[in-house]
């Protein structure tokens, strides 16, 4: 996929291949246009055709290097702004326009990644050389089921994306972090955590307090790393009880990503509306405000935060989680 | 669409900035459902009891509570 060697350290900092990623919110990418998007550590262009097929190719021209994204949207290909170049949606060369005939024509030389469009939202596809073949991809279930009703919040935060998977890790802040909002005012400030393991991940979870703040969180590790939880909606809210919220990471590179938050509810028919409108109209300023509280403490974390820590109990979650990913970056790493 | 870094948008599923309308059935639908119920037929009673009707302004029955909302929440 890449031609560089990986270190463990830069696939730690960068995030993981081997698995689905998500990239953007469905709608950053009208039909007929294109757009530019650091994935990874890397520049990628996402190109969406007027019948609104979508490819996602490596922002780099074959030629000489030039960003494909500075081109122009052909319809069905991208020509390159600085000589012409044009490329197919599948990383073919389709023309050499200053010589016709020469040998760069009809060969595959751009990466193109398998994407899907999931609930809003666009994944693609990040392979290794063992792994170049996409892996099989189980969605989160609140993303699928026909019951539950799912709307996208998407950000982007200038953090790293571990810090940010870590911080749905550590379900504890919400009783403090979180305590002057809507939804997480309530509950016990002590706890004690157990990880319950699940065959696509684990639970960290309260022992001795469920449905009341934000007790518990699953990772789950479905070909997409994902994780659900759950947040007590006030009676404000109307029918249909808690809300979760499916979340996943994208790491942009070693100091920033981008974050997918999928608020969903069980609801259908009349309360399904009624929550949205209420969603539209006046809840969804106030999730952004609890949002904007993770976003301001991460963003503070000093950048050696993970070197010089004294962690507690309440931090089983983190940990379980770290050394998933540094395995992980270890087996993947070619260097 | 702006497409500097970051984005950091409010408001992602919204159509159009709610009307003072949308803003006072909201307002009173959470109170409705704080302080009278969330089955259907509390929340039509709740709604006329506080004079908030439908934007013709006759009284709100399941079937036109339903539909606005519908058209609302869509
Ligand atoms: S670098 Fe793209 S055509 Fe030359
Ligand atoms: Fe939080």
């Amino acid at each position: 996929m890449t031609t560089t060697p990986l270190t463990a350290d830069h696939l730690y900092a960068t995030g993981l291949r081997g698995q689905w990623h998500p990239v953007v919110p469905s709608s950053f990418v009208a039909p007929g246009a294109m757009r530019k998007v650091t994935v990874l550590g890397e520049q990628w262009l996402l190109f969406r055709r007027s019948d609104g097929t979508l490819s996602m190719l490596a922002d780099r021209c074959p030629h000489r290097g030039a960003p494909l994204s500075l081109g122009k949207h052909l319809g069905d290909r991208v020509a390159c702004w600085y000589h012409g170049v044009e490329v197919e949606t599948d990383g073919t060369v389709s023309s050499v326009p200053g010589l016709p005939g020469c040998n760069l024509e009809g060969k595959q030389l751009v990466v193109s990644l398998p994407v899907k469009e999931v609930s809003g939202a666009v994944l693609a596809y990040f392979g290794t050389e063992e792994q170049p073949q996409p892996v099989e991809l189980t969605l989160p279930e609140p993303l699928t089921d026909p019951d539950t009703e799912a709307i996208l919040c998407y950000a982007e935060w200038n953090v790293p994306w571990r810090y940010a998977v870590e911080n749905l890790l550590d379900p504890m802040h919400g009783a403090f972090l979180h305590h002057d909002s809507h939804t997480m005012f309530d509950g016990d400030t002590t706890a004690k955590f157990r990880i319950r393991e699940t065959d696509r991940g684990y639970f960290f979870e309260k022992t001795d307090q469920r449905g009341v703040n934000f007790d518990w969180v699953e990772l789950c590790r479905t070909g997409v790393d994902w994780v659900d939880l759950s947040i007590p909606y006030p009676p404000s809210a109307g029918p249909g009880g808690p809300f979760g919220i499916v979340g996943m990471v994208r790491p942009v590179d070693a100091e920033r990503c981008a974050v997918f938050f999928w608020r969903y509810r069980t609801v259908q028919g009349w309360q399904r509306d009624t929550w949205r409108f209420l969603y539209k109209t006046l809840i969804e300023k106030r999730h952004w405000e609890v949002l904007e509280q993770d976003r301001v403490m991460l963003e503070a974390m000093p950048a050696d935060a993970d070197q010089r820590e004294n962690l507690y109990q309440h931090d089983l979650g983190v940990v379980r989680l770290r050394r998933l990913y540094r395995g992980g970056a270890e087996a993947q790493a070619t260097a | 669409m702006n497409t500097d870094w970051p984005y950091l948008e409010i408001h992602q599923s919204r159509t159009h900035e709610p009307s003072p309308y949308e803003l006072k059935l909201a307002a009173t639908l959470e109170e409705v459902f704080t302080k009278v119920g969330s089955e259907l037929a509390d929340v039509v009673r709740g709604l006329n009891d506080r004079q908030v009707h439908a934007p013709d302004g006759t009284p709100w029955t399941e079937e036109s509570f339903t539909a606005e909302m519908h058209r609302l929440g869509a």
